[in-house]
């Protein structure tokens, strides 16, 4: 192949990049070896680009990025004050906290849901700190009263249980004296059925049991409750 | 983000030989593809070749208004003229640290022809592909080598009148 000094400059960014076909390259090369000049271009040439591939970017000014961010969204105080106070949202979107978040948005949601508290009843007026005040003060009272409604059922239901069972079992050895009996006795005729059992002598020791177990719920015998477990307690410390 | 105002800002110093004006060219730079953003087509290509386009294409924008505020004809004379102002009078901390080499480097640029200097940036400095160059300057692909290979050439002719050694 025919090669010659202008070709060798055509084609020399093709040399350094490995661009030329065999033939090509193998021209070139036998062209340097008889041309001084075009062997110190291509020397020149191909140091200057190594090193400009070497080159590393320059670092911009510091204050340049403020400066783009000035100029598109805004000053610089309005975005500094919105990081300082919104900034540590940014803590919030990391996936644990994400999920827990989350998680703890829905457990709000489905115990609101369950004190009966939804989206579609609510309504401006409910948003009034007395209004707010008075509907939880009136939530607590209703589960309160639920609550002391549910334990008074079951109260029932134990003493009917207790009531049909046979009285099998002979006193313990740890049966209360008969002191307390005597005090038992004097409770007037229309007291609760469980009192009646109680005051009847050979209590059983369940009966006993479940008087005080139960006796601090029941709202209508209070007085004589407390006094029963008074005397439980100075049999118990009299022993 | 970081990345890209580097690669903007290097472009436009490598072209201006100014940090000053680099600066400012590229604030002007970003200040314009966050105006055009919505115009933006990923038919155009990727993002940072757009980027590159547009810096590009204000860098000639500067170049022309800055030769006609001088009312000099040629480069060779005001392009030097900055780089030494720049160099004596306000150097920034980072850039006073460029080496001998870059200063002499960016010297030599700032004597090439526009169109030569900037594909000569683009492709050694910036690293970029021949067919990103051309979507960035709009000629043809032949034209693009054959400029690469004329500036190269050209700047390592004038490096060396300048008394820089090869070295391998």
């Amino acid at each position: 192949m025919d090669w010659n000094c202008t070709l060798t400059e055509e084609r020399l960014s093709d040399y350094l990049e490995g661009k030329l076909s065999p033939a090509e390259a193998a021209a070139f090369s036998a062209h340097m070896a008889s041309c001084a000049n075009c062997t110190e271009t291509v020397a020149q040439v191909g140091s200057l680009v190594n090193r400009m591939h070497k080159f590393e970017m320059v670092e911009e000014p510091p204050q340049l990025i403020a400066k783009i961010l000035d100029a598109t969204l805004g000053p610089r105080t309005q975005k500094e004050s919105w990081r300082q106070w919104f900034g540590w949202i940014s803590v919030l979107w990391q996936p644990r906290f994400a999920m827990g978040l989350a998680a703890a948005v829905a457990s709000v949601v489905i115990v609101s849901y369950a004190a009966g508290l939804t989206p579609a009843k609510l309504k401006k007026a409910d948003l009034s700190p007395a209004n707010v005040l008075r509907s939880a003060n009136r939530q607590a009272h209703l589960t309160y009263a639920r609550g002391a409604k549910f334990v008074n059922d079951l109260r029932v239901v134990y003493e009917i249980q207790s009531k049909l069972q046979p009285e099998p079992e002979p006193m313990p050895v740890s049966s209360p004296a008969p002191a307390p009996q005597d005090e038992h006795n004097s409770i007037p005729p229309n007291s609760t059925p469980q009192q009646k059992s109680q005051s009847s002598p050979p209590a059983s020791r369940t009966q006993v049991r479940s008087g005080p177990m139960f006796a601090f719920l029941s709202t209508e015998s209070l007085a004589d409750n407390l006094a029963e477990n008074s005397i439980n307690i100075s049999n118990r410390s009299a022993r | 983000m970081r990345r890209h105002t580097r690669r903007v800002f290097n472009l436009c110093y490598r072209f201006t030989g100014n940090a000053t004006e680099a600066e400012d060219l590229s604030q002007e730079v970003f200040l314009r593809i966050y105006r055009t953003l919505s115009s933006y087509q990923s038919a155009f290509g990727a993002f940072p070749t757009w980027l590159t386009s547009v810096t590009r294409n204000l860098l000639v924008d500067h170049y022309r208004r800055t030769r006609r505020d001088r009312q000099t004809d040629s480069i060779d004379d005001s392009m030097p003229q900055l780089e030494e102002k720049h160099s004596s009078a306000r150097a920034p901390d980072k850039l006073a640290e460029a080496s001998e080499l870059s200063i002499q480097l960016q010297r030599g640029l700032a004597r090439l022809s526009p169109e030569l200097r900037e594909s000569v940036i683009l492709r050694d400095l910036q690293g970029l592909e021949y067919s990103e160059i051309q979507a960035v300057l709009q000629v043809p692909e032949g034209t693009v080598k054959s400029r690469i290979n004329r500036g190269r050439i050209e700047l390592a002719r004038i490096l060396t009148e300048m008394g820089l050694k090869p070295t391998n």
